[in-house]
């Protein structure tokens, strides 16, 4: 049973094209698909378009192993381990980068749209700000806006036409081509099941063509399916899994493990110039894979990050 | 003894944290960013407004964290909460006009209380690139009431933000880009907007008609003086109520034994320079 749809992370790495439009699960440093995207930066991908409801440690991986053109979001940074994204910043100062502002709200709704099929939301957003100057329409400039995969307009403004409400915003629904989910559990034909917050996971995983769902672990699809009512996304919206347990690490997993904050801070200081990340990435990424990087890290680390199951935490004391 | 804490019993995020939890009522729907903010909105709980409703963006409704989360999006969010949900459930319940208020932060604010959280400098050819917006203009937009918190340098209270992150009293319309009163901009949709600043100097309010900030009252050992002089535009000081509030013995107590006694967010107190 199964309909086929385990494979290696390897072979799921490669079913992402050079070009393709890419979203993760997670927030900020939270259930972040890491050990695929290291796979992702030892392959070489590169020309990727991020379209994120919010950006985090993968994404500064990612734009500093240079495989992102373009990065369409609100946010980049590490929370308390990192003050802001210095890598993305550092290749928008050099215009290595697209950057793509739209505000929090603005990307959770337009992957609401794309999930339920509408070609666009309609939201009173973020008005007034320069989020909607049309100066600022950053793939518009780059003469990106084809009308396919990235919508003709950044916004249309428009006046209510029911209720006078005023002016409303209308946003395209994105389109994505892979969504990468790092969960708890996932079932063998698909199932997915996410403890704690479910952030916007399964509108991610509803607008993209391919969902491949990275979990902690596989478990009998029976298992999942005696409580439906727990499970947050159906077998037949997921086509490829991979297991991979400490997949989100240095970031951190509900009922699992917390965040690694020191690794975090680390990777934020040494990382600032480009001779940093190359180093890093030197160190961390190629010639490792997920085993070798878990021996690395070691098992006092790890079982300091490992949740407490009756919490869903690690305790600080 | 005074109920009041004395200048070297507490330090300026001692202060800062007091400040903005005293603009939380009680019974309030609250949403809070990471830090300080998370901090403040906790203490108020846990004093004056034991009823008040947090949300944390990533999807925690009515959380009671009792341990504090580094972010949001942190497993100890959710603890003792009513729901555990997504981040569309959050902005949905913003957007709906549910929320009372809202606590943020910013790199620059200006004088009719735009914030920016973007980049220094010209946004085409930037400076420095900053986080960006996150939920910052969102909740801004939603809320009935707005706080900020804010550190106080003069090249960061400006006469106007390189890039308007998050909107203030006065805003830009587009696709012209004319400066509205935000009534005037949001329609139906107007909540209200930022209603307190509290930075490292003193605690700002705003005339909400005209639409500029004032100078409300300035911290423990700080002049008007000194606060006008730290402000690029011309700060109005003619409604100052006199010296902060300092902090009580109890809202310390609470800030380091109950809820940050590991210092995440808030340091132990040691002089301030």
């Amino acid at each position: 049973m199964g309909n086929g749809k385990k494979i290696t992370m390897q072979e799921a790495v490669e079913l992402v094209k050079n070009g393709s439009s890419l979203t993760f699960s997670g927030f900020t440093i939270w259930r972040r698909p890491i050990a695929f995207v290291f796979e992702l930066i030892r392959q070489k991908k590169s020309g990727l378009h991020l379209i994120e409801v919010n950006g985090g440690s993968h994404t500064e991986l990612l734009v500093g192993a240079g495989c992102v053109d373009v990065w369409e979001s609100c946010w980049v940074g590490h929370e308390l381990y990192g003050k802001y994204g210095a890598n993305l910043s550092r290749k928008v100062g050099t215009k290595e980068i697209i950057v793509e502002d739209y505000s929090h709200a603005e990307m959770m709704f337009r992957f609401s749209a794309a999930a339920s099929g509408a070609p666009y939301a309609a939201t009173q957003a973020s008005l007034g700000t320069d989020i909607h100057n049309p100066e600022y329409d950053m793939l518009g400039r780059a003469g990106k806006r084809d009308g396919k995969r990235i919508a003709k307009h950044k916004y249309i403004f428009t006046e209510d036409p029911f209720y006078d409400a005023g002016q409303i915003v209308l946003i395209p629904a994105v389109k994505i081509d892979v969504a990468v989910l790092c969960v708890q559990q996932v079932g063998e034909e698909g199932t997915v099941r996410i403890a704690g917050q479910y952030y916007s996971d399964p509108e991610a995983c509803r607008a993209a063509d391919i969902t491949i769902v990275v979990a902690e672990e596989i478990v009998p699809e029976s298992y999942l399916r005696r409580h439906a009512d727990q499970n947050t996304i159906p077998s037949f919206e997921v086509d490829y899994i991979v297991e991979c347990p400490y997949g989100a690490h240095p970031t951190g997993m509900f009922g699992r493990y917390d965040v690694d904050g020191a690794f975090l801070k680390d990777f934020y200081s040494k990382t600032r110039t480009q001779e940093g990340f190359d180093a890093f990435a030197k160190e961390w990424i190629f010639g490792q894979d997920h085993i070798s990087y878990l021996e690395k890290l070691g098992w006092s680390r790890m079982l300091k990050l490992r949740a407490n199951t009756a919490l869903n935490y690690s305790p600080r004391r | 003894m005074s109920k009041y804490a004395t200048p070297e019993e507490y330090n300026l995020a001692d202060l800062l944290c007091c400040a903005a939890s005293r603009e939380v009522r009680d019974n309030e729907i609250v949403f809070a960013g990471t830090g300080l903010p998370m901090v403040a909105i906790m203490l108020g709980q846990k004093t004056h407004a034991p009823n008040l409703k947090l949300i944390f963006e990533a999807g925690t409704l009515d959380g009671r964290p009792p341990e504090l989360p580094t972010s949001v999006g942190d497993a100890r969010c959710e603890t003792g909460a009513s729901r555990s949900s997504g981040l569309n459930d959050a902005f949905s319940i913003a957007q709906r006009g549910l929320v009372d208020l809202g606590y943020l932060g910013g790199a620059e604010i200006d004088l009719y209380g735009n914030v920016n959280t973007t980049c220094i400098g010209n946004y085409l050819e930037p400076e420095l690139r900053l986080t960006g917006s996150g939920g910052n203009p969102d909740i801004n937009s939603w809320s009935k009431r707005t706080v900020f918190i804010m550190v106080h340098e003069k090249r960061r209270f400006v006469e106007q933000v390189s890039y308007i992150t998050s909107p203030g009293w006065r805003v830009k319309k587009w696709p012209g880009g004319e400066w509205v009163h935000r009534r005037e901009l949001y329609g139906a949709a107007y909540q209200g907007g930022p209603s307190a600043v509290i930075s490292t100097a003193g605690v700002f309010r705003f005339d909400e008609e005209e639409g500029y900030m004032y100078l409300d009252t300035y911290h423990p050992g700080k002049t008007v003086e000194e606060v006008k002089a730290l402000c690029q535009f011309d700060l109005d000081v003619s409604r100052v109520q006199g010296e902060t509030l300092p902090p009580t013995r109890e809202e310390l107590h609470i800030i380091h034994e109950v809820l940050d006694p590991d210092e995440i967010f808030i340091p132990k107190n040691k002089p301030t320079s």
